[in-house]
């Protein structure tokens, strides 16, 4: 036991060696991402983009001739006092200069990381966060958020589903939702938009994550034969449960799985299975062909580095970082958080597609130079069908009707 | 060990645990860390006293920390109540629940009364979150974002300053450990011992089970749901990823490493939990991996917890440190 204990006792050592080797001439920038738990794939795709940003930064001499160095705090499943403990740790213990998250608590970022300067990207994507925001803007004017909410997304969804060159069976609609702030507000906006048009919503299911036996929500489907079944559980095993279930007995339904298209492993797992799935990726860099050579570029390098193309929130957290580097350099000087912050949200930032512009509300709102990109997977790839808005097609890519919708 | 024993026991933990500020004091982070390990030793001690002592495999430890949480948020923001009232209304409320689950639960046994009352963990979230909870305030799927800060006689306690909480959440520790310490101690802790030993003896010897056991989840319940309330007000926002499995397996293990049934165990337990999650932090996604390692390590050296390891080094005469279930 004594053997035990000594090792103990030296592990406890080694980590608080660990956690004191950070240099002390380098700006620290704090990562707060889920490292474990069921939000680990997202945490991934951020962690993806903004690892890439900050090596390109260091490769090209560093920030002010400083390197940069990232700091990671694990936010596990956002529970209150673990969104507030790293914004004690990263801003408070640590001082980072600056904060790059993904998902980041919905609302609760807001409020934790709006208690220090230091500049706070999120990917929230939650009019919870923007009500949190509006609170206070002067306080919270730290807070950036790289996504448009989950209503604008949701009507975005919307119009590009009535704007596909496919002619409904039916005007019948079926929402599946997770029973988080995101799944409900794209499923009210939803469900909200197809009663306005006309529609008849005869299904609408807000299931917990975890879900993988679809049987009787299934039987109600074949029952009802939807024209479109939006699902919106971002959460690969729910989705491809859901999508294997459904293709036993397939009805005439568009599926549209939303922002849930983007776990890595929907694709990744099903290839040329998933072929005929449509979805959605705020902020998105349109796949497989850029808008611009400069977006090319950025795509070239990123299936450089990761080997496969970018899911959602890389291309997003990428920005993030880039923009709060180009407002240190203007600045001059990384900390100085006040007029960092004041020139990331008066003069934008030129990213890889255009000009990012976030609003009164530190939201950069989807549309001009930085849209919603709309993808349908084709022959196991994720390819960009529209933009949104405004509603147009992508390039030369064309909708595919899906292979189970029989004529 | 007698009452004086423990007592000093529980006053070395606390008196070392009250100068802490003044090495800590300065850092907001580690400050926020002791003020969460206080409100877990008392979840944890609670969790202990029902599971340890009496015997009840109660899995609906968190899910009275939650309601608490939100009856409290609820109450401070819909009716005016001052928090510091509130977060005693939100152990009525959590205490009136625990006896509701627990009516049921008592006419089980074992195995079936961990199923019923992790059940009541199972379906608060989807309760929080759908339309009865929007109903009653807690902002379903969104949380409760914004909650008012604890004020007693004026005085607000802020999150950004977190030394009069501490000293706050400490007092509350001191109180509740006090009150686990005197039901141990009483006659309520001998009947506990009894039906341990034999429920059908003790029965026959006019010891009422289900009142004894009633009454610890009524207990239990409340302290869990009072300290729920001052998590509320010191944290400022809520949300029902506190019903994540990691909470609940970070308490299961404070109670392993602490010792079942092993009072004062539950506290050091705390204490060294967190601490040690907090350490592991930065190696991501090989905290999980090496807590668990380490917990099984631990069991299969100590499977009486630390509070095991101590008897083990101090002398074996019966002093009775620490109480054992």
């Amino acid at each position: 036991m004594k053997k035990a204990l000594t090792l103990l006792l030296i592990l406890v050592c080694c980590l608080f060696a660990a956690q004191s080797t950070l240099a002390q001439d380098a700006i620290k920038v704090g990562v707060p991402l889920a490292m474990t738990g069921p939000y680990t794939d997202t945490g991934d795709n951020y962690w993806k983009g903004i690892k890439m940003a900050i090596d390109e930064i260091n490769t090209n001499g560093g920030l002010l001739g400083k390197k940069l160095e990232p700091v990671r705090f694990d936010t596990q499943e956002f529970a209150p006092e673990r969104v507030m403990q790293g914004a004690e740790y990263l801003c408070g213990k640590l001082k980072v200069d600056s904060v790059h998250a993904g998902w980041a608590g919905w609302g609760q970022d807001v409020r934790a990381y709006g208690k220090y300067t230091a500049p706070f990207f999120a990917d929230d994507g939650s009019q919870a966060a923007v009500d949190v925001f509006k609170q206070d803007t002067k306080k919270y004017k730290n807070i950036f958020q790289l996504t448009d909410t989950g209503i604008n997304q949701g009507q975005s969804m919307f119009n590009v589903l009535m704007a596909l060159p496919y002619e409904y069976p039916n005007k019948k609609a079926a929402i599946i939702t997770a029973d988080d702030a995101w799944g409900t507000e794209v499923g009210e906006t939803l469900k909200e938009n197809f009663k306005a048009k006309g529609w008849k919503v005869p299904l609408h299911e807000v299931v917990p994550y975890g879900t993988n036996q679809w049987g009787p929500i299934l039987t109600k489907i074949r029952k009802t034969k939807p024209a479109i079944i939006h699902v919106e559980i971002v959460s690969a095993q729910e989705v491809i449960t859901f999508f294997r279930q459904f293709m036993k007995k397939p009805t005439n339904s568009i599926l549209s799985y939303g922002y849930s298209l983007v776990p890595r492993e929907v694709v990744g797992t099903m290839g040329k299975e998933a072929d005929g799935l449509i979805g959605e990726v705020p902020t998105a860099m349109p796949t497989p062909k850029a808008p611009t050579p400069e977006a090319q570029a950025w795509l070239d390098k990123f299936q450089g580095i990761w080997k496969h193309l970018p899911q959602a929130g890389s291309w997003a957290a990428y920005s993030g970082v880039k923009a709060w580097a180009t407002a240190v350099e203007a600045v001059g000087d990384e900390k100085n958080h006040d007029a960092i912050s004041d020139y990331i949200a008066t003069k934008g930032y030129k990213g890889e597609t255009g000009w990012w512009k976030w609003d009164a509300d530190h939201v950069m709102r989807a549309g001009g130079d930085v849209p919603i990109a709309h993808y349908q997977v084709q022959d196991g790839q994720m390819i960009a069908i529209f933009t949104d808005p405004p509603t147009k097609p992508y390039k030369d890519y064309k909708f595919q009707v899906p292979r189970w919708i029989k004529k | 060990m007698d009452h004086k024993r423990i007592a000093i026991v529980l006053a070395v933990i606390w008196g070392v645990v009250a100068i802490l500020p003044v090495f800590f004091g300065s850092t907001n982070l580690y400050m926020h860390i002791l003020i969460m390990c206080l409100i877990w030793s008392v979840v944890a001690s609670c969790w202990d006293l029902i599971m340890g002592f009496a015997g009840i495999f109660s899995f609906g430890q968190v899910a009275f920390f939650v309601i608490g949480a939100y009856s409290s948020a609820i109450i401070s923001a819909k009716f005016g109540v001052p928090p510091i009232f509130a977060v005693f209304a939100a152990g009525v409320v959590a205490g009136g629940l625990g006896v509701l689950v627990g009516l049921p639960c008592l006419k089980l046994k074992g195995a079936y009364i961990a199923l019923v009352t992790f059940a009541v963990h199972m379906i608060l979230e989807p309760v929080l979150k759908g339309d009865i909870g929007r109903a009653i305030g807690t902002g379903g799927s969104r949380g409760i974002l914004t909650i008012e800060p604890m004020n007693i006689f004026g005085y607000t306690f802020l999150s950004s300053e977190p030394i009069p909480y501490f000293y706050l959440m400490l007092l509350v520790a001191i109180i509740c450990s006090a009150i686990i310490l005197i039901v141990i101690k009483s006659h309520w802790g001998t009947a506990f011992l009894a039906l341990k030993d034999s429920e059908d003896f003790a029965t026959c010897l006019g010891v009422s089970a289900f009142k004894y056991k009633l009454r610890v989840f009524a207990l239990t319940s409340f302290l869990t749901g009072l300290v729920g309330g001052f998590y509320a007000h010191y944290v400022g926002m809520l949300s029902t990823r506190m019903l994540g499995i990691d909470l609940f397996v970070t308490l299961m293990v404070i109670l392993v490493i602490g010792g079942v049934g092993k009072f004062p165990g539950a506290i050091i337990g705390a204490f060294i939990t967190i601490a040690l999650n907090e350490l592991l932090s930065p190696l991501g996604p090989y905290r999980p991996i090496i807590l668990g390692a380490l917990v099984v390590v631990l069991v299969l050296l100590l499977p009486d917890g630390i509070i095991g390891l101590i008897q083990k080094i101090l002398p074996k005469k019966n002093n009775g440190l620490p109480i054992e279930s």
